[in-house]
């Protein structure tokens, strides 16, 4: 549901990116762009480098070479970046965690205002009001006073969630959403991603989860050993992979 | 029943000392325990200047006895043109044996902080300061509490060493009474008793905290 003009802006683009720890190459010259309004699902096996790569999007993970684009605001590799730039790129971006990472010692409701305030430099009951907002929105208003360990998991990953959107950002992320929850806790968590992703948020999601990879992203990404193996429409890579690499490690997950 | 008449006449000399043994407890933490944590914070710090300074700080303060330290505040001190009074002398001569050993306290309280978290902070934008004021150093006091309050009881009792310095707390006072009247068993007994009176229930009071803290996590 995208006018055309936007089908076609570029939101996320990563060019020749390179990324090292000592000798050991992570993301071996990886380029990727992602449109507006896209949802990339990132499979492979573990060790492939999507964490990495994804991490590397918001700068989490500083790469060795190459150029991140995110919105518009772009920084080199192997250049000094400011924490300027740091913080203009990373405005347009939000983050959702493998173990949520939300503040123990805060409420629930002052892990969404705090980073809105102080980020965003909104007053608090404006702050306070997108925060109930957004929890509302994900079915926890009723949380709001609570502390994050009171919470279930998946209650903590929807509250991560609202965390991240209260900073209206451009582009998510997802760094393997449901794989701390419980299969049956994890489709909470996915009823909100894909109603995100029904809203046109551009969304990259490194997941296991094949199944949502299948029915909401428009793309999906095959990473094995740094580098991305195939992409395309999701129908075509799992029905049809193209590479002996990517059935092999479809067959292992699909037979699990 | 000599000990315990003795105990009845001096108990209102030994109690002002005891009163000026808590002030300069509180007066030594109140310098100590905020210096601790700038010590911790640039002990962890990016730059290599500010780390290595502090750790300089915090290894002197460490392998240096507060005795010695103190004699030097108030003894050394004027030989260098700076006269201090007894108390002044004594508070920061603690209070910097203090920071060194707090620092290191409160280093592991920030460490234990977990890294997720603070990539999380990163990941929302917030700036280095707000992350640390926030995120870290609140979580990283409340780790460090118990051994914070554990250490507070020891410098309560470091405050005994002051008296070789010449100030009227309890140590001193029951030293100089015992000096007059040679009650010194009976005075000193006493003396220890009162310190006791008040460690005693401050540890309890650490334990019930830190068992509290741990219930909330």
């Amino acid at each position: 549901m995208h006018e055309d003009t936007e089908q076609d802006r570029i939101a996320i683009s990563l060019e020749s990116v390179v990324k090292k720890y000592g000798d050991h190459t992570v993301i071996n010259d990886v380029s990727l762009s992602v449109r507006e309004g896209e949802v990339i699902a990132i499979i492979g096996p573990s060790g492939a480098g999507k964490s990495t790569l994804l991490r590397c999007i918001n700068l989490l993970e500083v790469p060795d070479r190459g150029r991140i684009t995110v919105e518009g605001n772009h920084v080199d590799a192997g250049t000094q970046i400011s924490h300027k730039d740091l913080v203009r790129l990373r405005r347009n971006v939000g983050m959702v965690f493998q173990s949520f990472n939300l503040f123990p010692h805060m409420t629930v409701l002052r892990n969404i205002s705090l980073p809105q305030e102080r980020v965003l430099g909104r007053s608090r009951q404006e702050a306070d009001a997108r925060s109930m907002k957004l929890l509302e929105r994900v079915g926890l208003a009723d949380k709001a006073q609570q502390y994050p360990s009171r919470c279930s998991g998946g209650q903590q990953q929807r509250i991560a969630i609202a965390r991240a959107l209260a900073l209206d950002p451009r582009v998510m992320l997802f760094d393997e959403p449901t794989s701390a929850l419980d299969p049956e806790v994890g489709l909470e968590v996915l009823a909100v991603m894909r109603e995100l992703a029904a809203e046109g948020m551009t969304m990259v999601v490194v997941t296991h989860e094949m199944q949502f990879a299948r029915d909401v992203s428009d793309r999906v990404v095959v990473m094995a050993e740094g580098a991305i193996l195939e992409e395309g429409d999701p129908a075509d890579v799992f029905t049809a992979p193209a590479m002996d690499r990517t059935r092999k490690f479809l067959r292992a997950v699909l037979e699990r | 029943m000599t000990f315990f008449n003795d105990w009845v006449d001096y108990f209102p000399d030994l109690l002002g000392g005891l009163g000026v043994s808590l002030q300069l407890t509180l007066v030594t933490l109140l310098i100590g325990l905020p210096a601790g944590l700038v010590l911790a914070l640039a002990a962890g710090s990016k730059k290599r200047v500010v780390r290595v300074v502090a750790i300089g700080v915090i290894e002197v303060g460490r392998g240096t006895p507060a005795l010695v330290v103190l004699q030097l505040f108030y003894f050394g001190l004027p030989t260098a043109g700076m006269t201090l009074t007894s108390f002044v002398a004594a508070s920061l001569a603690l209070a910097f044996t203090t920071a060194a050993y707090t620092s290191e306290i409160l280093r592991g309280g920030l460490q234990a902080v977990p890294s997720g978290e603070v990539e999380a902070a990163h990941a929302l934008g917030m700036a280095r300061g707000d992350i640390l004021r926030f995120v870290v150093i609140p979580q990283g006091i409340r780790i460090a509490i118990p051994p914070l309050m554990g250490f507070a009881i020891m410098v309560f009792q470091a405050t005994s060493l002051a008296y070789t310095i010449a100030m009227p707390e309890l140590m001193s006072q029951a030293y100089s009474i015992g000096s007059i009247t040679f009650r010194y068993l009976s005075i000193l007994t006493l003396a220890g008793l009162m310190y006791a009176l008040i460690t005693i229930p401050a540890s309890s009071l650490s334990n019930f905290v830190e068992y509290r803290l741990a219930r909330h996590r």
